[in-house]
């Protein structure tokens, strides 16, 4: 499901700069890759269409038209009340612009939470399993080897199918809700149900970070430098959250922009097998499942959530890319 | 014995309404507040009247405000006129039962809607939600299932309930949840719901709006009144009418129900689901009807180019073809030719198939005669099941009146005695039908291993050993059914017939193995023999059934080949049948009837443009007869 | 190496049972199942009624019984020793639940000694572990689930061997060609579509394939006759068709057919194999390429397609084969996502049916199967790297 990260031996960027600092030398060397910038300008684009959907959006998401000329109608369909369709409606009338702008506030939503909490999850305890050893390092090991053993997509989509059709209304504090319903521009019921999604997508996605830090965290332990903050005085705490964690953060940065791609695809396909996001909240990935039902009349309807679905998923990637050859000078081809 | 599921679908929207035991007046009851798990909270939530829905105003209010034509228009675009679809009660207005126009039932009004709000002391503020007195919103959950087709319709009707002021929360839930034997509808977790019920030739109806019939905590969610109704008059009139045979009287008693039931608005019924099926132009001879599966005929369909195989298109495989076990609509569409037909059920009613007449009480086959029942005596009750007579019990005695039993005595009850004949016919390996088939059917159709769903109508026979007894010189048996079984469609051969001397693969005949192998027998499950005009030749999994014409089949056979294709979706659905690929599709796969466009070659075009809408009668082209409760699909898109 | 594999065949059967165990655990509190829709028919259901169609899918049973059941076939009644019959009044499960009036709880345990008349063990599996698959629910009624299973399996083989030798025979050439001439124009176009090839999501690929080949194509057919077009989805066809104008009739099951319909699949997955394989290969190539010893061989001038073939393709060839034996389990599975875009009747797709239809032992039987094997092929993968480079030593 999530891109395969190829694994990347990274060392720690030495800090020698004298004419420019560490950020602009990774930011000189990202800006030469080409196609890493085009992604960061389209994944921009898609943000600000996110996030600014309320605003922006010509329709209410939901606003049904049975009076429109066609139902699917193409680009530029009058809605009963004479406005246009810039991108036409659907089979309900409603519009797809609008559906399309909160489809992708949707998506992008399940992407960025998803990946940040699983790296999150990932690097606390790949760090902490590196650094400490001992018996917790044993378990997350196994724990990470059993999640990577085990067939992905078939059990991701027994335990969607099973979860959506359960109904289940996760015990979660307000909060929680209402800021997902917020990031979703989205009713806290309809949030309710994608934070079930959110959670399976956690669930399987944080090994990879995991293992990064954990190896990471294994090389730096013994070297000088820890040893000689231990012989200063520093806490254990201390010395991961400060000097270890940091230390890897470029290969997760990398982890997370791949995963960003993985987790909009993986979302994707699970709303288009029906076990996803579910209508009425839209995502490019119903839209699409919608769209495929009618594309046999109209051939353009799958397009309409496609398009920026691949666009997206490939800014991540090249972005991912573009930040490995920056931060790995390596690497670089 | 056979259960059937019938195409024509009433769309009901159920309010939860009504609970507790028969109150004295149509008084409200409650509904159970949505969210919690229902078993684990007590009774008494369950007695307590809704705040808001209790009140008729407001549920006629909610009827006044949904324009059902518009709702139509959203899910049947094609449909011109959509009024025939409109319903006024829990049954088509074709049925036989149907005693209508009710007018009471209130249709698409919204100024008399937001009048009867004003009344009902939900006033419309300066919010888009009315509020009452104590500061309370106009708020209703509304429960449905995730299908496409609901969720179109509900957002039309969610606008126009919203522009009288009441706001509706929906929940499109899974279907498995909603229909689920312990969730969602069997639990009453709804405020307000949707669903439909398949219409029958019988209209039954006593599990739906008796008033012992409401599913609560304390009798294990028994029953099937989810909206918690219960009207004395109502329920009385739905148990007498399903305790007679006399038709007038039924029909007497169904009106009275559907009187209630429109000035109690305990159900919206929204309208009549028009299960929309397609076929080529180059298909001759296809039957449509609302309560008979379109197969029936299919030995008189024809292909006009003169080709020797019919293809029909199905979106779903049957899971078994044993029709004991199986239940699924594609099931029976194989099933009704490929291994045949006792009687069919052709518009609401029903016409002799091999059981070569119905075995009415005017036919002289039946017979009902008072007997004389004592403590002991197994008998049907007025509640509908058996039971050994004995003091308290309640029985319906053959004057029609409920009777409690007082322990000593006798009561005269009603007892039928029916002759079921079958026409003399040979199995499609060529042995002849005998006897011991159609006692291989009773003794398999009532084995408890067999894994049937139900074993209604062998409960309403005492004895299966004595009470149904065989002809030496026919094919005919007699069955004496319980004292008080009163059942409206006693007529009908109750039970399979099975090639009792066939002889499997494994060397046994079929006589001789346990019922509780049968399901897994592939001479059952998969090739049983046929009496049908077809036979099944070959089951390949997941793609197709093909069938051959019976050789032994006492009649004609207009086309010798048919397939049966498994499409998966709508897409590939359509797209095949404008290829060409297939003749016809069935009823499913038109839920979401998508527009046709103009088809990549000429004659392809014109196999959508011909199947027309009698709904909508097009004008050029000719309308055929059908049946207002179902449409066929003309693409207005062809002609474009 | 023995005690390295002896621990990971024991780690391998602890996955699967941890996989199996949660898989039923999310099953028994899953809705719908056999018993969907039972309110919905126009008749009384008596609670007995309920219960006997519980017990046929024996939902009857507590679900850590029926899990050993389905696992190892047991317990199918009382243990017999010695003629005497030990733990016969251990309920296994409830035949009848009480209702609160009744004080709740159970009316009617199904206790041990009562399993083999209410759960007979025609009607049960002998065990998975014993390759007794169970019986489909809802699919295909009370047939054997490795029938169904086996009915599909050739489907989704084809398929996937078809796919597997095209990626193969396309990926290697091209991921050692663009590598061996980094930075030529060549390798950036192909590095650049393999990039975007492996970062698009298969089915909307299904779907463009469909869109340009059947339904444009249908549509350009309109005006030029000659043009061909494809069929959308199916195995094989039920009755002749037209391609193009110039091709006789397609008879359906003939080897036209069959090839008409796989060549849109088939892309498909070589598409998505070919952009990931070859992406691969070119950096373990360049890897390779770095290498001193293959600087050597150049040194020693040896001719550099000597050097290419036989010091560097061979060295990079190794780690690919991990990947390589990742595949396997596909053999089984399929291609849940290209076969149900294509309505392939494969395995993929009875899969995602029967978790559409609830039908529970068929998913899973096929969870279990791709579990075994997805966990088996990691090994296998491992063990392989250490056989084919002995630098690697497993402990």
């Amino acid at each position: 499901m999530t891109a395969s990260a190829q694994p990347i031996a990274v060392s720690k960027i030495p800090r020698e700069g004298k004419e420019e600092s560490q950020f602009q030398i990774v930011l000189r060397r990202f800006m030469r890759h080409k196609l890493a910038v085009a992604g960061v300008v389209v994944i921009v684009i898609m943000f600000l269409g996110a996030l600014l959907a309320p605003y922006i959006a010509p329709f209410s998401r939901d606003a049904v038209d049975i009076a429109v000329a066609t139902r699917p109608g193409p680009p530029g369909t009058m809605s009963s009340a004479g406005q246009i369709h810039p991108l036409g409606v659907d089979h309900l009338g409603r519009d797809l612009f609008t559906r399309l702008l909160y489809g992708a506030r949707v998506s992008l939503s399940i992407a960025f939470i998803v990946v940040v909490i699983s790296e999150l999850f990932g690097v606390v305890l790949g760090a902490t399993a590196g650094f400490m050893g001992g018996w917790f390092d044993t378990l997350i090991s196994r724990l990470v080897e059993f999640l990577l053993s085990i067939p992905t997509l078939p059990i991701l989509l027994i335990t969607a199918s099973i979860l959506i059709k359960t109904d289940a209304q996760l015990p979660l504090p307000a909060f929680v809700t209402s800021f997902v319903s917020w990031m979703l521009a989205a009713p806290p019921q309809e949030a309710n149900k994608v934070i079930v999604l959110m959670f399976i997508l956690i669930l399987l996605g944080w090994t990879g970070a995991a293992r990064l830090m954990r190896g990471m965290a294994l090389t730096l332990r013994n070297q000088d430098f820890v040893e000689a903050l231990r012989a200063v005085g520093a806490s254990n705490t201390r010395i991961m959250f400060r000097h270890i964690i940091p230390n890897g953060i470029a290969p997760i940065l990398v982890n997370a922009s791949l995963g960003l791609a993985g987790i909009v695809i993986a979302e994707a396909t699970l709303s288009f097998l029906g076990v996803g996001v579910q209508e009425p909240t839209p995502s490019w990935g119903n839209m699409l499942s919608t769209a495929q039902s009618y594309m046999f009349q109209h051939p353009w309807l799958p397009l309409v959530p496609g398009i920026p679905l691949c666009l997206v998923t490939i800014a991540f990637n090249f972005i991912g890319d573009g930040l490995r050859d920056a931060l790995d000078p390596r690497l670089k081809r | 014995m056979k259960t059937k599921k019938f195409l024509v679908l009433a769309l009901l929207m159920v309010l939860a309404l009504v609970v507790s035991a028969c109150a004295p007046a149509a008084v409200p009851g409650a509904a159970p507040s949505a969210g919690s798990e229902a078993a684990s909270s007590g009774a008494e939530e369950y007695t307590t009247p809704h705040p808001i829905l209790s009140d008729v105003r407001v549920r006629q209010a909610l009827a006044y405000c949904i324009d059902r034509n518009a709702l139509i228009a959203s899910v049947y675009p094609y449909v011109e006129d959509g009024s025939e679809l409109l319903m006024d009660s829990f049954l088509p207005k074709t049925h036989w039962a149907y005693g209508g126009p009710y007018t009471d039932m209130p249709m698409y009004d919204p100024e008399k809607g937001k009048a009867l709000l004003e009344e009902a002391g939900w006033t419309q503020g300066d919010g888009p939600v009315r509020t009452n007195a104590n500061g309370d919103s106009l708020v209703l959950k509304f429960t449905t299932t995730s299908a496409q087709f609901r969720q179109t319709w509900s957002a039309v009707m969610i606008q126009n309930l919203a522009a009288c002021g009441i706001q509706i929360i929906p929940t499109y839930a899974p279907a498995s949840w909603w229909f689920g034997d312990t969730t969602g509808l069997a639990r009453r977790d709804f405020e307000l719901g949707a669903f439909a019920w398949v219409g029958q030739a019988d209209p039954a109806g006593r599990s739906l709006y008796a008033c012992d019939q409401i599913p609560l905590p304390s009798n294990n969610w028994e029953g099937q009144n989810y909206m918690g109704w219960c009207n004395p008059t109502a329920s009385d009139a739905i148990v007498k009418a399903n305790n007679t045979l006399v038709r007038d009287e039924r029909i007497a008693a169904y009106h009275i129900v559907q009187q209630e039931f429109a000035k109690d608005v305990v159900s919206i019924p929204i309208f009549q689901r028009a299960e929309a099926e397609a076929w080529s132009s180059n298909l001759t001879g296809v039957r449509s009807d609302p309560t008979e599966y379109a197969t029936t005929n299919l030995q008189e369909w024809a292909l006009a180019d003169g080709g020797d195989t019919i293809v029909i298109g199905m979106t779903q495989e049957p899971d078994s073809m044993w029709n004991l076990v199986s239940s699924m609509a594609a099931q029976r569409l194989v099933d009704r030719a490929a291994v045949g037909v006792l009687y069919s059920q052709y518009n609401y009613d029903f016409q002799p198939g091999l059981q070569g007449e119905l075995s009415t009480l005017e036919s002289g086959l039946a017979v009902n005669e008072p007997v004389e029942v004592t403590a002991g005596d197994k008998v049907y009750d007025a509640t509908g099941a058996p039971v050994e007579l004995a003091a308290g019990v309640k029985v319906i005695d053959s004057e029609g009146n409920e009777v409690e039993y007082s322990g000593e005595g006798t009561v005269k009850m009603n007892q039928l005695t029916v002759t079921y004949k079958l026409k003399p016919f040979t199995w499609s390996d060529g042995t002849p039908g005998t006897v011991a088939d159609m006692k291989l059917g009773v003794d398999i159709d009532c084995n408890r291993d067999s894994g049937a769903t139900t074993y209604d109508l062998c409960d309403r026979i005492g004895d299966i050993a004595n009470d149904v007894t065989y002809s030496d010189s026919e094919l005919a048996m007699t069955i004496k059914w319980l004292p008080g079984n009163q059942y409206p469609l006693y007529h009908l051969y109750p039970f399979n017939i099975y090639p009792s001397q066939r002889v499997l693969s494994d060397g046994r005949v079929l006589a001789d193995v346990p019922a509780a192998e049968w399901a897994t027998l592939p001479e059952v499950a998969e090739r049983p023999l046929s009496y049908g005009p077809y036979m099944i030749k070959e089951w390949n999994k997941g793609q197709s059934i093909v069938l051959e014409a019976n050789p032994y089949y006492d009649g004609e056979v207009a086309t010798p080949n048919v397939i049966y294709v498994f499409v998966a979706d709508t897409n590939q659905a359509v797209a095949q049948l404008l290829n060409g690929d297939v003749d016809y599709l069935d009823d499913s796969t038109w839920v979401q009837a998508p527009k046709c466009r103009r088809s990549s070659m000429q004659q392809r075009a014109r196999a959508m443009c011909s199947t027309t809408s009698p709904l909508a009668p097009p004008g050029s082209t000719s309308t055929s007869t059908c049946s207002p409760s179902r449409a066929f699909v003309r693409e207005a898109g062809c002609l474009e | 190496m023995t005690a390295y594999l002896i621990r990971r065949l024991f780690q391998m059967l602890i996955v699967v049972f941890v996989v199996s165990l949660f898989m039923f655990f999310l099953f028994n509190i899953a809705p719908g199942g056999p018993l969907t829709g039972l309110q919905q028919q126009q008749r009384r259901i008596t609670p007995e009624e309920k219960a006997r169609i519980r017990a046929q899918y024996e939902l009857d049973l507590y679900w850590p019984v029926r899990y050993t059941r389905w696992l190892v076939g047991w317990p199918q009644g009382p243990i017999v020793i010695n003629g005497q019959e030990w733990f016969a009044e251990v309920p296994m499960g409830c035949y009848l639940e009480a209702t609160p009036e009744e004080g709740g709880g159970c009316k009617d345990y199904v206790y041990l000694a009562e399993m083999p008349t209410l759960h007979p063990p025609i009607k049960s599996s002998r065990g998975i572990l014993f390759g007794d698959f169970g019986q489909s629910t809802v699919v295909q009624a009370g047939r054997p689930v490795w029938d169904l299973l086996a009915s599909r399996l050739w489907a989704t083989m084809e398929l996937q061997i078809l796919s597997l030798t095209l990626s193969l025979i396309i990926a290697i050439p091209l991921g050692i060609y663009s590598a061996v001439h980094q930075y030529s124009k060549f390798d950036y176009t192909f590095t650049t579509a393999a990039f975007i090839g492996s970062s698009m999501p298969t089915f909307f690929f299904g779907l463009l394939f469909i869109l340009t080949f059947t339904i444009l194509a249908g549509r350009i057919q309109e005006v030029w006759p000659w043009w061909p077009t494809l069929p959308p989805g199916l195995r094989e066809a039920v009755r002749p068709y037209d391609v193009a104008s110039w091709l006789p009739k397609v008879q359906p099951g003939s080897p036209l057919d069959r090839f008409l319909h796989l060549l849109m699949p088939v892309t498909v997955l070589t598409i998505v194999s070919v952009a990931a394989w070859s992406r691969f290969l070119r950096s373990s190539m360049l890897e390779v390429l770095r290498q001193d010893y293959v600087r050597t061989a150049r040194a020693k001038g040896l001719v550099e397609r000597l050097v290419i073939n036989k010091h560097a393709l061979r060295n990079a060839l190794i780690p690919f084969i991990t990947i390589l034996v990742l595949q396997i389990p596909l053999f089984f599975a399929g291609a849940i996502v290209t076969e149900t875009v294509f309505a392939w009747p494969g395995m993929g797709r009875l899969y995602y049916d029967a978790l559409n239809r609830s039908d529970y032992n068929i998913a899973l039987a096929f969870i279990y199967v791709t579990t075994i094997l997805t966990v088996a092929a990691t090994l296998l993968g491992d063990i392989l790297y250490s056989v084919v480079d002995p630098r690697i030593r497993y402990s």
